[in-house]
């Protein structure tokens, strides 16, 4: 699963950070930093209700390969800047997070599957 | 008549040899004139690391000194003075430094009528002089307690080397700071490709410290991020690299959202990275209890910005080799993590 692979899973829209290459290693749904740096994953799809420049300050420690916002909430710029200075892929989803884990989940599975 | 003058270098004072000693002996990679950055555990600092490592030799000048011989008159020292606006010459023959004459010794001779002299019956022979190993920490101490403007500066066999005045010192400091501001900015000196890394140590020594302000979220975790940074242009293991970040980060929003304000230092050393964060108070009443997994003082402001979970010490505590915390009320806390950067814990 990669980024465009998100976006379109998500109906999401890619509000900064730009594109990468990088695929999927682990999923965490969180809206609590301290919970995300507990993770030990590599290459973590970041799935958040958390607005703000601390959501991508803390994907940039984690190494997380993108940053979804989820219910079409409002980006600060700042939280845009960040992203772009980072070069973390940050999209922005109308979806629920719980709509998301769900879609994230099926994908995986199929993706699975294929091989 | 011959004058022999009295030569007061100060020598007998051992701490800043053995303070360099020391340092040595600690980064045996960095000679004491090499572009590498060391400091020692006494004082990290730069600017005193920095008047440790330089010697008097990289401050002084040694070319196009103005001096005259014994016999020359004090009228030609004035002239000579006034000609090159300077306020002393050197009395030299042959490398040898027999007195000085000074802006105050013409005064005397033009008051006194003894103009016409030659400088040997009239200069200074009781001098103070400093030796061209001698660390700069040295000659600002001499320029502390002396009044004198300039020092003649002497190597090791007494010979006549040199001459530094208070602007040399600050000309030479000014470059050397500027040096080390840019390496500052996360650019870790390395040593060049030929002195290659050793399999236990890195060739280099970096120390940067950030300020953290109460409740400032916008910008915590910018140090964090920048000591990230640092620790994967040096090269370092990514894992290890994370877990100094986790530790560095928790560290911030902590002293940023539970404190009065504080900062966030950085070092890297040839064995280990070590993280220590330090804020103005309030201090914790039970350390060990705000060490626990889950327990936290945060409000709900604090909490809707993706804080306040109470994980942030145990977080440092689990990614860290060594873990220590000191707190006392109402004066603050301060909080160590080291990271060995090979060993423990690296998976």
């Amino acid at each position: 699963m990669k980024i465009a692979d998100i976006i379109k899973t998500l109906n999401g829209t890619l509000v900064a950070g730009g594109q990468s290459n990088r695929s999927v290693g682990a999923v965490v749904a969180n809206d609590l930093m301290s919970d995300v740096l507990l993770n030990d994953s590599e290459d973590i799809l970041l799935l958040t209700s958390l607005a703000s420049d601390q959501a991508i300050r803390t994907a940039n420690i984690v190494g997380a390969m993108c940053v979804v916002v989820h219910n079409d909430k409002p980006l600060p710029q700042t939280m845009c800047q960040v992203a772009d200075s980072l070069g973390i892929p940050l999209v922005s989803s109308p979806l629920s997070k719980y709509d998301s884990c769900v879609r994230v989940w099926q994908f995986l599975e199929a993706e699975k599957n294929s091989l | 008549m011959q004058h022999k003058p009295t030569i007061l270098t100060g020598g007998e004072e051992r701490s800043d040899d053995q303070i360099i000693a020391a340092h040595n002996a600690k980064h045996p990679n960095n000679s004491s004139s090499g572009k590498s950055v060391s400091g020692t555990d006494e004082s990290p600092l730069v600017v005193m690391e920095l008047l440790q490592r330089l010697r008097v030799k990289d401050a002084m000048r040694s070319h196009n000194i103005i001096s005259v011989v014994r016999t020359d008159s004090m009228r030609f020292a004035q002239n000579l003075m006034k000609r090159n606006n300077i306020s002393g010459v050197p009395v030299l023959e042959d490398k040898r430094i027999f007195g000085i004459v000074s802006v105050n010794d013409i005064i005397k001779a033009l008051e006194g009528g003894w103009i016409q002299d030659q400088v040997q019956k009239r200069m200074a022979t009781n001098l103070v002089v400093l030796e061209e190993d001698m660390p700069l920490a040295f000659a600002i101490k001499h320029f502390q307690n002396y009044s004198f403007g300039r020092f003649p500066v002497l190597d090791k066999d007494r010979n006549f080397v040199g001459i530094v005045s208070q602007r040399d010192l600050t000309r030479v400091l000014m470059n050397e700071l500027t040096k080390e501001l840019v390496r500052l900015e996360g650019k870790a000196v390395k040593e060049t490709e030929s002195s290659a890394r050793g399999d236990t140590a890195l060739p280099y020594y970096s120390m940067r410290q950030f300020v953290v302000v109460h409740n400032d979220l916008q910008n915590a975790g910018k140090a964090a991020n920048e000591i990230k940074r640092m620790m994967k242009d040096a090269g370092l293991d990514n894992k290890l690299v994370r877990r100094v970040a986790v530790a560095a980060y928790e560290l911030e929003i902590n002293v940023c959202i539970h404190s009065l304000g504080g900062s966030i230092t950085f070092i890297l050393d040839t064995d280990k990275a070590t993280v220590i964060a330090k804020d103005r108070g309030p201090g914790i009443k039970d350390v060990e209890w705000a060490c626990i997994d889950g327990t936290s003082t945060a409000n709900d402001w604090i909490r809707s910005m993706g804080f306040g979970a109470g994980m942030g010490l145990a977080n440092s505590k689990r990614v860290s080799d060594k873990f220590d915390i000191q707190s006392k009320i109402p004066t603050g806390t301060t909080v160590m993590c080291e990271f060995y950067l090979k060993g423990k814990k690296s998976e």
